[in-house]
């Protein structure tokens, strides 16, 4: 599988060295710039190697944050599977989120724009996690390839958040090695998502 | 973007290796085994009631890859040796939001000691086959699979051009040979919108547009009844096996958004 993954990604340097200027959304998975502010293309996409201001984590490392002495508070802003709008009524609908044990499920709190009300219960609750301390470690993670939680990293980072760590893997690089929880949505997120409707 | 995604995963599991995983997080631990049996009683209890599912490792064998390369394509078989006591099976992929992918219903021209077909996986998951027995019981078999994102992946193309010569089918045949089942290859040109992809420009959903029915027949006996669901890949393939007697292999498939297409094929006669 390596060796099947590693030559596009070579013919991709390469490729990059003649294209300097990346295109949004980047199509290629190298030397995708960090935008200067809040990402604003779609969520799937390639993501940058860093995040200014916060850590970038692999697994191996997250594993450490939750066994080491300053438990890390994790922040899964993954989107919520989407039910077709015309799919069969009666028709067996049952999604299900697995995701880090312990992860607090704010779907989609790495949407741009998000409403005023909605980013400010994203404050909230990160600071109610981390019992206002903004020293604590955050974790933040969605899908791979997903800029949700760059988003929502970039959003903590600059509200001063200095133990910021992003986990671009997310999800599917979690879920390779580790036990993973069927998670259900933040109570006070949903609810406020629910008003909004 | 997958293969990316592929060598990045890679790597971390190298780097997972390497630094040794606590316990406590590996997997195979019970936690997430119980969460996915008490998942699948859920499922089960929601298509079969309250009818016993007996495991079983002859009736039906479940393979897939164990990791699969393309989360959007899977490639499942189904072997069913006993042609005289399978009745139907049914494909259920427990974490994909709509977890009954298929259901097959065989017919008197059927011959199922080999079915397959591709079909989308959301998250690592459980997969079941189920079949009932031509004296109405039923019995499973498993296979744990490794793909993601499945479900949502888009096409890479547009829908228009994703929806182009919709409906075209095609039909291969093997060999065949006097007295047995002849294996045949249906291609159907069908995106198969699952109604979570979104389209990348517009950032809209392009609505669910999927094979909901599909009948094979050998002249007027039934090969196979197919309902679909947005669990089975674009442009279907579907491996299956009849009992020929020389009459034309019927094929009518109909979509959820009323879309309606037939097609005839000459079915081989058998040579010497």
């Amino acid at each position: 599988m390596r060796a099947r993954s590693i030559l596009p990604r070579m013919a991709a340097v390469a490729a990059a060295a003649f294209c300097l200027a990346a295109a949004q959304p980047a199509d290629s998975p190298v030397n995708v710039p960090e935008p200067s502010g809040l990402y604003t293309g779609p969520q799937r996409g390639y993501t940058p190697p860093t995040l200014k201001g916060a850590k970038v984590v692999d697994a191996a490392a997250v594993v450490a944050l939750i066994d080491g002495p300053d438990k890390p508070v994790l922040i899964d802003v993954a989107m919520r599977e989407k039910k077709p709008a015309n799919f069969p009524e009666g028709r067996l609908w049952l999604p299900v989120h697995p995701s880090i044990p312990g992860a607090v499920w704010l779907p989609n709190a790495g949407a741009v724009p998000l409403a005023p009300e909605r980013e400010a219960l994203f404050f909230e609750r990160v600071s109610q996690l981390t019992g206002g301390d903004k020293a604590k470690p955050v974790v933040v993670f969605c899908h791979v390839e997903c800029w949700g939680s760059w988003n929502a990293g970039k959003r903590l980072v600059e509200k001063g958040y200095t133990a910021v760590h992003w986990f671009p893997l997310g999800v599917e690089g979690w879920q390779d090695q580790h036990e993973t929880r069927n998670l259900t949505e933040d109570p006070a997120w949903k609810k406020s998502q629910a008003a909004e409707r | 973007m997958r293969p990316t995604f592929a060598l990045a995963l890679g790597l971390a599991l190298s780097t997972a290796a390497l630094a040794g995983v606590p316990a406590a997080y590996a997997a195979g631990a019970s936690d997430t085994d119980q969460e996915r049996a008490a998942r699948w009683q859920e499922i089960a209890k929601s298509i079969f009631g309250d009818r016993t599912i007996a495991p079983t490792d002859t009736l039906v064998k479940l393979e897939a890859p164990k990791r699969a390369e393309d989360a959007a394509l899977v490639p499942i078989t189904l072997t069913m040796p006993d042609r005289d006591k399978i009745k139907a099976v049914s494909l259920i992929i427990d974490d994909n939001p709509a977890p009954y992918a298929a259901k097959f219903e065989f017919g008197p021209a059927a011959d199922t000691s080999e079915l397959k077909l591709r079909v989308r996986v959301n998250n690592y998951t459980d997969m079941h086959a189920v079949v009932e027995t031509t004296d109405g019981k039923l019995f499973e078999a498993k296979q744990f699979v490794k793909a993601s994102g499945g479900c949502s992946a888009p096409m890479g193309m547009s829908d228009e051009e994703a929806m182009k010569g919709m409906g075209d089918m095609r039909m291969k045949f093997a060999d065949a040979k006097p007295g047995k089942p002849v294996d045949a290859t249906l291609m159907i040109r069908h995106p198969n919108f699952s109604g979570m992809q979104m389209n990348q420009v517009t950032r809209e959903y392009t609505p669910a547009r999927y094979i909901d029915k599909l009948t094979v027949s050998a002249g007027d006996q039934t090969i196979f009844t197919l309902t679909g669901d947005i669990s089975i890949a674009s442009n279907p393939v579907i491996n299956f096996g009849f009992k020929p007697d020389g009459k034309p292999i019927q094929v009518a498939a109909s979509d959820n958004q009323g879309g309606h297409w037939t097609r005839s094929f000459t079915a081989p006669s058998p040579t010497n």
